[in-house]
Order: C-alpha cells, then structure tokens, then sequence
C-alpha cells in the first residue's frame, strides 16, 4: 500500500516541478552616467512614469521591485511610493511629477520639498518605464464534462514579454546616474490529454528579480554581483 | 483670507450611472467624497473655509470671496471599450468665484483624468482607484493653478471689483514649464 502511494506522489510531484518551468530568456543591461553608492541611513524609492506619458507599469511589478530591493542582508531601505508620493503631494502626481532631472533643482525650491525628501533620507529616485504584454499565442485546447467524467485535449501556448526601464535619478547632485533596463520573453506552454498540464513562464517575475539585482549592484556599485 | 465654499447638492451623494452600450450598467456612486474632497482641499489653501448651506447668505457673511464648484461632465471608459487592462475616469470639475458683492470673477473648468489597471483588482476597486486619481489630479490642478487663473488673492480685504470675470475656459490646457505638465492622455481623448 504504501509502496502505491509513493508511486502516485512521484509522477505528481514530478508533474509540480514541470508545471512550474517553463522557457524564459532575459537581457539585462545598464548605462551608468554617473557615480553612485548608498549611505547608511540612505533610502530609495520606486515611481512608475507618468501615465499621462502612456506608461502603464504594472502596480504589482512596482511592489515586486520595492520587495526585492529590500530584501536580504544587504538589502536597501525603500520608502513606498504611496507613502512618498502623499508626503510630498501635489509634486508627483502623474500630471506635475518631473519628467526630466534638469526639473529637479526647481523642484527642490518648492516650500517643504527638501524637507520631506530629507526627512525620509531619499538618495535616489528610480523611475519604472514599461510592462508585460503578451505577443503572441496559439493552439487549441478544449475540455469538456459528461456524467462519467470530463476532461480536456489539445495543446495551447501563448508568449508574454516583459520590456522594464529603470532611470536612476541621483538626488545628491540632482542628476541622472544612468539607467538599468531588463528585457525578458517567456514562452508558456499547456497541452492536454484528461488533465492539462501548465508549464507557465514566469516572465514578469523574472523580470523584477532581474532588474532589481541590477539596480541593486548598480546602487551600491557593487561589481561581483 | 475668508472664504465661502458653496456646494451643490449632489456633492452630498454623487452617483454617476450609465450603461455601456450593448454592454452592463454601471453605477458609480462616489457618495459624499466631493464634499469631503473640497473641503480637505480648499480648507489647505485657505486660512478660513465656511461650507455655506443652501440657505446661507454669502453677502450677510464677512466672507472675501465665494467658491461654487460643480461637476460640469463625468465620464469613464472600460478595459472592453479601450481594448486595454485599464479603467479611465475623467471628471470635468467648473469653479465659480464670486466677490463679496456676488459678482462672478471667475468661471474655471478644470479637467481631470485617473487611470486604474484591472489586475489583482476587480472592476469595482479598479474603476474606484481611477475615479480617486482624477480628483487627486485636479487637486493638483486646483493647487497649482487657483490663484493665477481666478485671481482670488487679489479679492481679499478688497471691496467689490468692477473688473469682468477671468475666462479660464482655456487655462487648465495650457502648458505650466514650471510644474512640467504633460500632453494630456485624458485631454486628448476628450477632444477626440
């Protein structure tokens, strides 16, 4: 009996693991203008580009790259953006956030501007440009359900890419310090024959962990990772 | 500065309604979040705010100048009908400045527009949120433009003017360098 059940959890949990992969390529790239480094008692914060611009960043995807920045050890202290942006409303709403660094100096003029930004040890502003679509798809996959049973054939498959641009603005010398971007495609796959089986790429979230590895060694200037 | 706020009675239970053509009925009800909205915003900008009552008489009060906002349009778009994962809202808000003598000195509509992605969210959060953002958006608006387009500041501890009201109609479209206004998305599908 209980030599059974092993047999039945192996092709499942066999199954668990193949579901879970799927084909995934990613570029990761910076152009870096500027020095860079992180104080103790330094913060960042993450901003999707205006919408008024036509960028539709994803909120999730701005929350993953907030998420993994932070993590770890040697993790960055991030301020949500939420908070940042209610802290020094109206100046980054969509409409009047800045949309250049030569915007900044100006900006920091505004009465309580600096202060806020001060307050909350804001180093660095990196602006989110981008999202994941999907490019293509194709197959045929149809299910069905009778009184003996039910269950699917056939074989679908779809592509999702997920294009991210990251501007690092230095609030230090109120300049550009360069810009880090993460390109990844992602094919998912889903045939069937009684039960179908997902083999689902995690693009998006591929594309955040890429990205905010970068941003982070490109952060801190750390040239191992 | 002294002012009186005036609103209209359907900023106590907005409710806009509207069924998509071929499609479901929608019902956004925003409550009394337009009241609460420009008595946060105007009490910031203002050292004092009286909400005046429908039967209040401004003139009987020691008031510099009056504010009436009104909802002049209120429109919204779906993720089916925009062919996107997002919900759209604009909202056309029209400020009326009156002096203490109850003469109008400025007629200003401010255009306002917020956009929601549908993800993790379902239609109602999501057309909720892009209806938040395009009153956060005109708050910004309002803050950074007020005194320029209608002139209040030069009303204070002034008796009535003999000047014709500022035509605003243009203002909010015009480009602020100064606060890196954008082409408006929500302006140009408007025009469209």
């Amino acid at each position: 009996m209980k030599q059974a059940k092993r047999l039945i959890k192996a092709p499942v949990f066999a199954l668990m693991i193949l579901s879970s992969t799927a084909c995934v390529t990613s570029t990761v790239q910076d152009a870096r203008t500027g020095l860079t480094g992180i104080n103790e008692g330094e913060s960042v914060v993450i901003m999707a580009k205006s919408y008024h611009l036509g960028n539709e960043t994803e909120m999730k995807y701005i929350r993953c790259i907030e998420d993994n920045l932070a993590r770890g050890s040697k993790g960055l202290r991030v301020i949500p953006h939420d908070e940042f942006i209610d802290s020094l409303f109206p100046w980054f709403e969509p409409r009047t956030a800045p949309a250049e660094t030569k915007n900044l100096a100006k900006l920091m003029d505004r009465p309580g501007v600096a202060d806020k930004i001060a307050e909350q040890g804001i180093r660095y502003i990196i602006w989110l440009d981008g999202d994941t679509d999907r490019v293509a798809g194709g197959g045929s996959l149809s299910c069905a359900a009778g009184p003996g049973g039910g269950g699917c054939f056939g074989f679908a498959w779809w592509q999702n890419d997920a294009d991210y641009d990251a501007s690092v603005w230095d609030l230090e010398g109120l300049e550009s310090a360069g810009t880090v971007s993460a390109d990844v495609s992602g094919t998912s796959f889903m045939p069937a024959l009684v039960i179908p089986l997902p083999f689902i790429a995690r693009t998006q979230s591929k594309a955040c962990k890429t990205l905010a590895d970068q941003l982070h060694s490109f952060i801190v200037q750390d040239e191992s990772v | 500065m002294s002012i009186g706020l005036r609103m209209p009675e359907n900023f106590e239970n907005f409710v806009h309604e509207e069924k998509v053509y071929g499609r479901e009925e929608w019902s956004i009800n925003l409550g009394r979040s337009n009241a609460a909205f420009f008595e946060q915003l105007f009490g910031h900008m203002f050292a004092d705010v009286t909400v005046l009552g429908p039967n209040d008489d401004p003139q009987l009060l020691p008031l510099d100048a009056l504010i009436e906002p009104s909802i002049d349009a209120f429109e919204f778009s779906t993720p089916d009908q925009s062919k996107t994962d997002a919900f759209a809202v604009w909202i056309r808000y029209r400020l009326r400045v009156y002096d203490r003598e109850g003469k109008l000195v400025s007629n200003w509509p401010v255009s306002a527009y917020g956009k929601s992605l549908t993800t993790k969210m379902n239609s109602s959060d999501a057309l909720e949120r892009a209806a938040i953002l395009a009153m956060r958006d005109a708050a910004a608006l309002m803050i950074m433009k007020f005194d320029n387009v209608t002139r209040i500041s030069a009303l204070a501890d002034q008796p009535g003017t003999e000047s014709e009201p500022a035509d605003a109609s243009q203002t909010d479209e015009e480009e602020d360098t100064e606060v890196q206004t954008t082409a408006l998305e929500g302006s140009q599908d408007e025009a469209g």
